[in-house]
């Protein structure tokens, strides 16, 4: 290809406060447009004169003469070029066809060799994985002519496509070979399964009818792959278990999901006889019904293995893609809010002594977190979604695989303008299949089965996307008025196993389909058939739409600037089929592709406490009894000490770079108080009406979990997962009788085998910590509304000193709660008004393993227990105080315990407190700092004190003491620890700057 | 004086809400003009291309929040240059019809780069660039209305109320060597409507909003929008279904469009909130 012009143009940003360390550029090549013409647009697209000044060939250019080296960044061939995109389409609006591709220079000062700038562009400035770094001193920078040498980035495919015929009539251990080497994740017996389906005479006949080989084609090979990752299918979790109790008694359980989690649902529908759940694990999230108008539908999805490897592009895809299943929900749900939730190494890691046990190629513990939360940033306020709840928790055993759960709340109008209810979908036989939004690309391709296998130093970069939100957004818009002007009968976000899954769970509603591989549009030629297939580039949802609509669909997806292509039909032949240019290349008997799959047998074990795996070395944790006394100094360093942890450290800075407020719909924001509304919210509450609901209805969203209790009581850290979730929504004035749960699971692989010898171990916590979690729902009545599990969260490859090493998380359950609430009767978390008295609700209980102040100081105090029936009982009236508007204040307890929850209240009030506390029995350190579920730190005004007492009868509310003016913290405790006191401001301090860095 | 009544329905001046290409704001922005007793209708902006005569129709015209292409390439930069490419005549005569326009944030950002703001159709004089932090930021900010402005859209505000800014570009850079002499003109000419009570992101003199010398077209970086009830006030609120201070903005010009007069005693419920 001969351009006619290609450019290079540089932009530097002369309005900062300091100078410019980060310069963009863009490299452009255009066939029909001479280098005047380009420069001439150039200056209109890529600078505003009045901040920005151009370089190109043209303009004499010694921005770096200052720097020791420069870095530049540009993108790998085929990797999303979101500025590049948008230049190329601001060219086609003046009239110019471009090309173009967007890189960055960093200008490095006060580096001393090349060594240490390589090692700090890859580590600060680009991910090579999906970026190329060349550094420059600056004198080779002049010399290299960087505006006459100009390359953009091409995606070169070798090879005509074709089809394959992969035939499964080989030795096991050639048919383990292909599963590895084609990415499969298929287990032999699986693959056995698919060689039997093949022999079957029925299967030879129709083929042969059909004009295909006897031998399964490549597309269908990964078809079947890709439907049956442990990602899509879930396997483990269906799985008959054979399992062992720590009291030596076994029992057979026929599928957790059914058993425990569906079980539990179903189990509080008919106890409870609840008509709120409209749609339950039947669609891509679960949808409620809390309102007389509308529908909330819900859904949290982890982003891990991608977020592992790209933390930013693996973010932002993860949030991308939980807000395409709210979209592809029903007929189609409007995202309202989103939430977050980030499980990480602790930033300080790697410790200097740890550093060699650091996994290779994975990128430094503070960098994960920078990224991921970048992504999380563009992908919410670039599509215009607030982000109103998450949580961060950090241990050095994520340190393998950070867990990135990301969550969208949609609404759903009950019925459509058609009159339609907007919940239930179904494609019909003869409606067409459009695929609209982005292009594929082979980006993404094997993401569904990547992330059914642990992460290994050789992980496929092909794995990692970086999100487009524009086009999401286009998208979006254009969605929600294709469903109000009732184009289309059917609707699926294209997630993991891209078309093989979206159109392959489609054509389940209609009963066939098929589809021309050929029509997808393309990022670049030289795409196999079986890559258009099971792709993940991201940004696309396939449409089932009646013919008479199609010309319709079609212009309005035009409108919206959406590509939406005709890429087949649904029919009733009970196959999904593909062709390439014509020629069949896939058919699939959908009962084959759905239902067949053997359940997997496994056996698993719970013996109790399972420490930690030892891949680096602990710290020694100081004594209180023995390195200080036992007095009110000590209590002090404490509290300090646990407000700068980072599980407990303000999240601020972070959290205001998300838009929490965009659609003008948040009525408790993630921090909230006086002045400069610094103090934590336990929940965020979405205001309804302004998306169709009732005049003052409301939806209370929160989170929780509890990671540490798993290494020694699974079954507790369920319940302590979704006890705190549900007190998070009830704390801002949540109803606990109208509280729907989602269960997200993340655990470290539990299937026995040579590399995992203790799986069985590991399947047992999941066991334990699935019949915690189907006791306290079913105690509390709430149900769970969907939910998803990622099963393979191990680190196993090289360590950076070269040596094997094995990193599993700890086993993760996240909670997210949402209930519903009346904007005229929330709470929050702020001491308010000097004078109120100060109580803790809840019973309070000895015990501080597992707690924070056990990460920092040595303790013998075993775990709290956790009295279900207790707690439930003080939710209802907590509430109902709440709906009279009794309190001016309600904290949750749960991080660091009752110290810290008072001193989050007097952070968020800008007021003190005296407090006395009280005899109880319990130790005082356990009193303080531990962590017993079910308690709330509550502000009464005096006035209301006996109506408040009269609420809370038979459930013991405990006086603490008063607020008061005086910005200081004055706690009283019995012999040997006396008074002491504590500053407002030095509190403060330790909090706001506990998580830096 | 006898106090006129603001018609409401089919008579209520109705608004053009640009909406598409990553404009994110448009139905909250739409539901503030309904609040304030107006009319409003989303656009798209391709339907609008497709009909620029369409604009003519309306009176007025609102440029919402958002992340207009992604922010690529600078805020409002690329939604700014499909404006003047496509609809630059409409909107010119737009303007010059005296109708009221307003840019909120990324709407703000887009109103600058077309030149409409703060001098229109004369060489640019100001610019919104990245925050002196460097970061995106959501939170409430303290603004002073300029008690002498001639802008329609903030006559009779509080003299200090707050709303939420949601912006990583949104500090207000004067055409550099002129920026005294520039500052100077707008001040006089009570082309500075609002400013921050604080310096939250480097803005030259704290500015925060800007209007032309008409008083009709208003920019601004903060989201009147946002606060039209007290629901989703920063704190607690004592009746979150009042209306918050944001509205205000909207009954300003819907009120300065009729030729309504501002209600005496609104001003003092205000001050008490």
């Amino acid at each position: 290809m001969s351009a006619a012009a290609k450019l290079r143009f540089e932009i530097e940003d002369f309005s900062a406060p300091q100078k410019a360390e980060i310069l963009p550029f863009y490299l452009v090549e255009s066939e029909d447009a001479d280098e005047e013409a380009l420069r001439r647009a150039a200056a209109e697209i890529f600078a505003d004169p009045l901040i920005e000044q151009l370089y190109d060939s043209a303009v004499d250019t010694d921005f770096y003469s200052d720097a020791d080296y420069i870095a530049e960044v540009s993108f790998r061939p085929g990797v999303t070029d979101n500025a590049a995109h948008s230049a190329e389409e601001a060219f086609a609006l003046l009239g110019v066809t471009a090309r173009v591709a967007s890189g960055r220079l960093y200008l490095l000062r006060g580096i001393k060799t090349r060594e240490e700038a390589e090692a700090l562009a890859a580590d600060r400035f680009a991910n090579p994985l999906i970026e190329k770094i060349d550094v420059f001193t600056g004198e080779e920078f002049t010399e290299r002519r960087r505006f006459e040498n100009i390359a953009l980035p091409h995606v070169v495919l070798q090879g005509a496509p074709h089809v394959e015929t992969v035939s499964l009539e080989i030795p096991d251990a050639a048919l383990e070979a292909l599963s590895k080497e084609r990415c499969l994740a298929l287990t032999l017996d699986e693959m056995h399964h698919i060689r039997d389906h093949y022999r079957s005479k029925n299967i030879k006949d129709s083929r042969t009818k059909s004009g295909l080989p006897h031998d399964p084609t490549d597309v269908e090979i990964e078809i079947i792959a890709q439907s049956w990752s442990e990602h899509c299918k879930h396997k483990i979790f269906a799985a008959k278990i054979d399992y062992c109790g720590e009291d030596g008694k076994t029992e057979t359980i026929d599928s957790l999901y059914k058993t425990y989690i569906k079980g539990a649902t179903r189990a509080i529908e008919k106890r409870r006889g609840i008509d709120w759940l409209i749609s339950v694990f039947s669609d891509n999230a679960g949808v409620v019904r809390f309102d007389g108008k509308i529908d909330l539908a819900i859904k949290a999805e982890t982003h891990n293995s991608p977020s592992a490897l790209d933390p930013y592009g693996g973010a932002l895809t993860g949030i991308l893609g939980v807000n395409r299943d709210i979209l592809g929900c029903g007929l189609g749900a409007r995202p309202v809010a989103n939430t977050d939730v980030f499980c990480f190494a602790p930033p300080d890691l790697p410790s200097a002594a740890g550093e060699e046990n650091m996994p290779a190629r994975l990128k430094e513990p503070k960098r994960i977190f920078e990224g991921v939360h970048k992504g999380v940033e563009d992908g919410g306020n670039k599509s215009g979604i607030p982000t109103v709840n998450g949580a961060m928790f950090f241990d050095r055993d994520y340190a393998g695989k950070p867990l990135v759960f990301c969550g969208t709340i949609g609404v759903l109008p009950h019925h459509l303008p058609d009159g339609r209810a907007s919940a239930e979908k179904q494609a019909r036989a003869g409606d067409r299949i459009f695929m609209a939004g982005g292009a594929i690309g082979a980006d993404g391709i094997h993401g569904a089965t990547f992330s059914s296998l642990a992460l290994d130093e050789n992980a496929p970069a092909t794995a990692v996307q970086i999100g487009d939100p524009l086009t999401q957004k286009r998208l979006a818009d254009f969605l929600l008025e294709a469903r109000d002007k009732g184009l289309y009968s059917s609707v699926t976000d294209n997630g993991a196993g891209g078309l093989s899954s979206s159109v392959g769970e489609m054509a389940r509603e209609a009963g066939g389909a098929e589809i021309e591989l050929a029509h997808c549009p393309v990022k670049y030629p030289g795409l196999q058939p079986w890559e258009l297939m099971v792709s993940e580039s991201q940004e696309r949802m396939t449409f089932a739409v009646p013919s008479e609509n199609a010309a319709e669909f079609f212009a309005l997806a035009k409108l919206h600037g959406v590509t939406a292509t005709d890429i087949g039909a649904y029919n009733d032949s009970g196959f999904f089929s593909a062709r390439h240019d014509g020629k069949l290349c896939a058919e699939l008997d959908l009962d084959f592709l759905h239902d067949s799959l053997p359940q997997m047998q496994l056996s698993a074990v719970h013996r109790g406490d399972k420490p930690r795996a030892p891949w680096t070395a602990d710290a020694e944790l100081p004594d209180p009894r023995v390195e200080t006394g036992a007095d009110a100094a000590f209590l002090r360093n404490a509290l300090l000490t646990l407000l700068a942890a980072p599980n407990i450290a303000s999240k601020e800075k972070w959290v205001r770079r998300y838009d929490h407020e965009v659609q003008a719909a948040t009525h408790i924001k993630p921090f909230t108080g006086k002045d400069d509304n610094s103090g934590p919210s336990d929940s965020g509450i979405i205001w309804l009406a302004p998306h169709g609901g009732g005049e003052s209805a409301a939806a209370a969203i929160g989170c929780g979990l509890a990671p540490r209790l798993s290494l020694s009581d699974p079954y507790l850290m369920a319940q302590y997962a979704v006890d705190e979730a549900v007190r998070n929504v009830v704390a801002a004035g949540g109803d606990p009788d109208m509280c729907c749960l989602l269960d997200n699971f993340c655990w470290p692989d539990p299937v026995k085998s040579a590399a995992v010898p203790d799986g069985d171990e590991k399947l047992g916590q999941l066991v334990e910590t699935c019949k915690g979690l189907y006791d306290i729902c079913t105690a509390y009545g709430a149900p769970l509304v969907s939910g998803k599990d990622s099963m393979k969260n191990d680190y196993r490859g090289r360590d950076r000193a070269g040596r094997d090493i094995t990193i599993s998380i700890l086993p993760t359950l996240l909670v997210t709660a949402m209930a519903r609430a009346d904007i005229r009767h929330t709470l929050r978390s702020d001491f308010r008004d000097v004078g109120d008295f100060i109580y803790l609700l809840g019973v309070p209980q000895a015990g501080l393993k597992s707690s924070e102040f056990a990460q920092h100081f040595k303790t013998e105090s075993g775990l709290p227990p956790m009295d279900m029936q207790q707690n439930l009982a003080l939710y209802r009236a907590y509430h109902m105080a709440c709906s009279n508007n009794v309190m001016a204040s309600g904290h949750d307890v749960s991080e660091g315990g009752l110290l810290v929850a008072l001193a989050e209240s007097m952070i968020g009030g800008g007021l003190g407190a005296e407090i006395a506390l009280p005899e109880t029995g319990i130790p005082v350190l356990d009193f303080l700092f531990g962590e017993a579920a079910g308690r709330f730190v509550v502000s009464v005004p005096p006035q209301h004190r006996a109506v408040f007492e009269d609420h809370f009868q038979g459930l013991t509310p405990l006086l603490l003491g008063r607020v008061t003016k005086e910005k200081t913290l004055r706690l009283t405790a019995a012999a040997p620890w006396g008074t002491g006191e504590m500053k407002l401001a030095e509190m403060e301090e330790s909090w706001k700057n506990g998580l830096s860095l | 004086m006898e106090k006129r009544i603001i018609p409401l329905k089919n008579t209520a001046p109705k608004f053009l809400v640009l909406a598409g290409d990553g404009i994110n704001c448009e139905r909250e922005t739409a539901a503030a003009f309904l609040h304030a007793g107006g009319a409003a209708e989303i656009v798209h902006i391709n339907r609008l291309l497709g009909n620029p005569a369409l604009l003519a129709s309306f009176d007025g015209l609102a440029l919402p929040g958002g992340f207009s292409f992604g922010d690529e390439l600078g805020s409002g930069q690329l939604l700014g240059l499909k404006i003047r490419h496509a609809l630059g005549d409409v909107f010119r005569d737009f303007v010059a019809a005296k109708k009221p326009v307003i840019g909120i944030c990324n709407g703000f950002q887009v109103l600058v780069r077309l030149g409409l703001l703060p001098f229109p159709f004369e060489d640019r004089a100001a610019a919104l660039a990245k925050n002196d932090h460097g970061q995106f930021m959501n939170k409430w900010a303290a603004l002073d209305t300029v008690p002498d402005s001639i802008c329609k859209w903030t006559a009779g505000l509080p003299a200090q109320f707050s709303l939420p800014v949601r912006h990583g570009e949104g500090r207000i850079v004067l055409k550099q060597g002129a920026e005294e002499e520039i500052y100077l003109k707008l001040r006089d000419a009570g082309q500075i409507p609002l400013r921050y009570a604080q310096d939250i992101n480097g803005s030259y003199r704290r500015i925060a909003a800007l209007c032309d010398p008409s008083g009709l077209v208003l920019g601004m970086m903060p989201h009147p929008e946002a606060f039209a009830f007290q629901a989703t006030a920063a704190d607690r609120a004592e009746n979150p279904l009042a209306k918050g201070d944001g509205i205000l903005l909207f009954e300003n010009i819907l009120r300065h469009i009729t030729g309504a007069e501002q209600p005496q005693t609104e001003k003092e419920t205000r001050h008490a909130g």
